[in-house]
């Protein structure tokens, strides 16, 4: 990155945690900026409150009462004197209030203006936006339906599958497919219930749900100087319940030339509504006419960024930094190649079998290393994963010359990962990189639903039971001997005895 | 030591002698033949937090969770649950079995999560499939269902509860 312009930021608040607030952390390090982190009493011995210069507690455990306390986190700004914020992923990333907080605190909030987040946080009037700007959309409502029958209407005009969503919704959270008249009230209803829970806000909207679709987004940048430039896009098609599992980059799928329309669609997209910093553009792409639809705009930096760090060689997240500072984007538009290819794993705290959370203390754990892999992790030996946050926990991102030596590499990376005490989805993501839909790139959002069934042994079958059985056996074996032991030497006071009088009698 | 061991439903027999220098293990499989396991102590070795374990020229780095009669065996991102008694335990748990007058079923939180709505009350005659109620752990909201036709003896939580894994929810009892 060449030398910005404006004085670089001195001090930067994260309003976040986990392994995004890490990455946070390591971009303003390099850039010679002091971090400071915030934690909920839940997270006192979360690895970002270590890694960071300065931390602050901002209260309670839930995350209404600290993540997404914006008095509490502008409060702690002015008290440890931050000329910056980065919100991270999630939490308080696309909440206007959060943004508009900042600007009236005179402290820098790095991502998009609070239009940018208002034009696009609202889904219906985003569709409405790339219309204009003419990116292909989804046929649907069209706004918001207020009640069960006005859904009813819809619905009967577009046909099943249709899926609801909800307004502020986003992460698989507030989202229902309905295939049935039979399900749709009770979909409705979760939705607006989800809605209002997670997002303070029950509006939701209805649409077509195309059958046989893949997620395909274009990760975009804006600066304050009136440039937005693509770089290309991630493939994030292998999802359970809306919940990313496994992205990668380039998509195996798209041709050259769709591609390029793909990433012409995101640029007006973008210069519709000035956007500015980081986003990306969520299409849902059809796999047998290579159509694509505009799904919506997230307004933040992805999960799924560092695929894209990989193969366009470009830190997004000191980008973002510099476009917060309000320079001019460091690349252009013809700067931007796809180099190789890269997949990222999420690992989550969870039972591979049932998907299950599995919160708890981590016992042991040794994250992959070796040429082409980086790992984005906040787990450590000895920390207890909490159970109310998101249950990603690290992820594995893997780059290789070809799509077979990404994947293959990324077998081999997840072998390393040693992980003990509460279990992880790593054997299910070994499993789904080596099923034939995934390994000929056709596997489509349906996949794991579909496609793949999780078969425990088949997850499993790596390790002879015998290794089990010899494991607990030395173990229960350990334990007994260890309690026979103190009941021998400390509990039987008239053995002790016993003992005495033979020894003196010999 | 003499134990009888469940891995995945299946029962084993497993006895466990330890040496100076190894352990003598047999294991039987149901009632397949004994099979004699001489693990030399260089191949069982406990480094920092886990045990290497050596095993038919297979290496696997091993942590066992547990504690009494059930242990989980961590190993190359898998995992199992193993079940073992020894004579003295199995007598305990023969005990506790025989106290059970049956009938009796409950429904019990499978992680630490917080209870969202509860659909049913006491008394309550539920049909298999329909919604008990709603937990949220780690974000998402999970519908538990019931696994047969119930009915509602007791409802041990209310809206609003954090549940640790394993706490009872709701107890049954056979409708009719």
């Amino acid at each position: 990155m060449t030398m910005p312009k404006r004085a670089m930021f001195k001090k930067v608040l994260i309003a976040n945690r986990g392994e995004i607030a890490i990455r946070v952390t390591r971009a303003c390090r390099e850039l010679g900026i002091k971090t400071v982190a915030v934690f909920s009493e839940a997270d006192r011995e979360s690895l970002h409150v270590f890694l960071a210069d300065e931390a602050y507690n901002i209260g309670p455990a839930p995350s209404k009462e600290s993540y997404l306390n914006v008095n509490k986190i502008v409060e702690v700004c002015k008290t440890a004197g931050v000329d910056a914020v980065h919100p991270g992923y999630g939490f308080l990333s696309e909440n206007v209030n959060f943004a508009k907080a900042l600007k009236a605190a005179g402290i820098t909030f790095i991502g998009p203006t609070p239009e940018n987040i208002e034009a696009m946080g609202d889904k219906l009037s985003a569709k409405a936006l790339m219309k204009k700007a003419g990116v292909p959309t989804v046929p649907g409502s069209d706004g918001s339906v207020e009640s069960l029958e006005d859904c009813q209407a819809v619905v009967k005009k577009i046909g099943y599958p249709v899926i609801i969503k909800a307004s502020a919704g986003g992460g698989g959270k507030g989202m229902r497919v309905v295939r049935a008249e039979s399900e749709l009230e009770s979909a409705f209803r979760a939705c607006q219930s989800e809605g209002l829970n997670y997002f303070a806000d029950k509006t939701v909207y209805v649409e077509k749900f195309v059958t046989d679709p893949k997620h395909i987004e274009i990760q975009v940048f804006g600066d304050t100087h009136g440039n937005v430039v693509h770089l290309f896009e991630r493939e994030c098609s292998v999802q359970r319940r809306h919940q990313k599992l496994i992205e990668e980059s380039p998509s195996p799928s798209v041709p050259p030339e769709v591609r390029l329309k793909m990433g012409d669609a995101a640029v007006r997209a973008g210069k519709q509504i000035s956007y500015i910093g980081a986003g990306t553009i969520e299409f849902i792409f059809d796999n047998s006419t290579k159509e694509f639809y505009f799904m919506e705009m997230n307004t933040r930096l992805q999960v799924e960024h560092p695929i894209t760090e990989i193969v366009c060689g470009v830190d997004l997240v000191k980008e973002q930094i510099n476009v917060a500072l309000g320079n001019p984007l460091t690349f252009k538009q013809s700067d931007i190649k796809q180099k190789g290819h890269a997949i990222e794993v999420r690992v989550c705290a969870e039972d591979p079998v049932t998907y299950k959370p599995s919160p708890g203390l981590i016992r042991a754990c040794r994250h992959p290393q070796g040429p082409f892999v980086r790992v984005d992790s906040y787990a450590y030996p000895g920390y207890e994963v909490p159970i109310y946050y998101d249950p990603m926990i690290a992820k594995v991102i893997t780059w290789g010359e070809t799509r077979t030596e990404a994947i293959d590499r990324m077998q081999r990376a997840l072998t390393e990962f040693i992980l003990s005490g509460i279990k992880s989805n790593i054997v299910l993501h070994r499993s789904i990189l080596k099923h034939p839909k995934f390994i000929d790139g056709s596997y489509t959002t349906q996949f794991l639903e579909k496609n793949f069934e999780v078969i425990e042994p088949e997850l499993f079958k790596e390790v002879d039971d015998q290794v089990f059985l010899i494991a607990a056996a030395i173990t229960a074996y350990n334990d007994r001997k260890s309690k026979d032991v103190r009941q021998l030497n400390i509990f039987s006071n008239w053995k002790k005895a016993g003992r005495r009088m033979q020894l003196r009698m010999q | 030591m003499y134990f009888e061991a469940d891995l995945k439903g299946q029962k084993y027999k497993v006895d466990v002698i330890e040496n100076r220098s190894s352990w003598k293990i047999s294991i039987q499989k149901e009632s397949d033949a004994w099979i004699h396991y001489e693990i030399s102590k260089k191949d069982y070795q406990k480094t920092e937090s886990y045990f290497s374990f050596l095993f038919k020229g297979v290496s696997y780095m091993i942590d066992v969770v547990g504690q009494d009669t059930e242990y989980t065996v961590f190993t190359r991102n898998s995992f199992q649950t193993v079940k073992i008694f020894n004579d003295e335990m199995l007598l305990h748990e023969s005990l506790k079995r025989g106290g059970g007058m049956g009938g009796d079923r409950e429904l019990k939180s499978g992680m630490p999560g917080k209870i969202i709505e509860i659909f049913a009350k006491e008394g309550d005659v539920v049909k298999a499939n329909k919604p008990l109620l709603i937990m949220e752990a780690m974000k998402m909201e999970n519908e538990m269902r019931a696994a047969s036709d119930v009915k509602i003896k007791e409802i041990c939580v209310k809206q609003g509860d954090s549940v640790e894994s394993g706490q009872i929810l709701i107890k049954f009892e056979d409708p009719a």
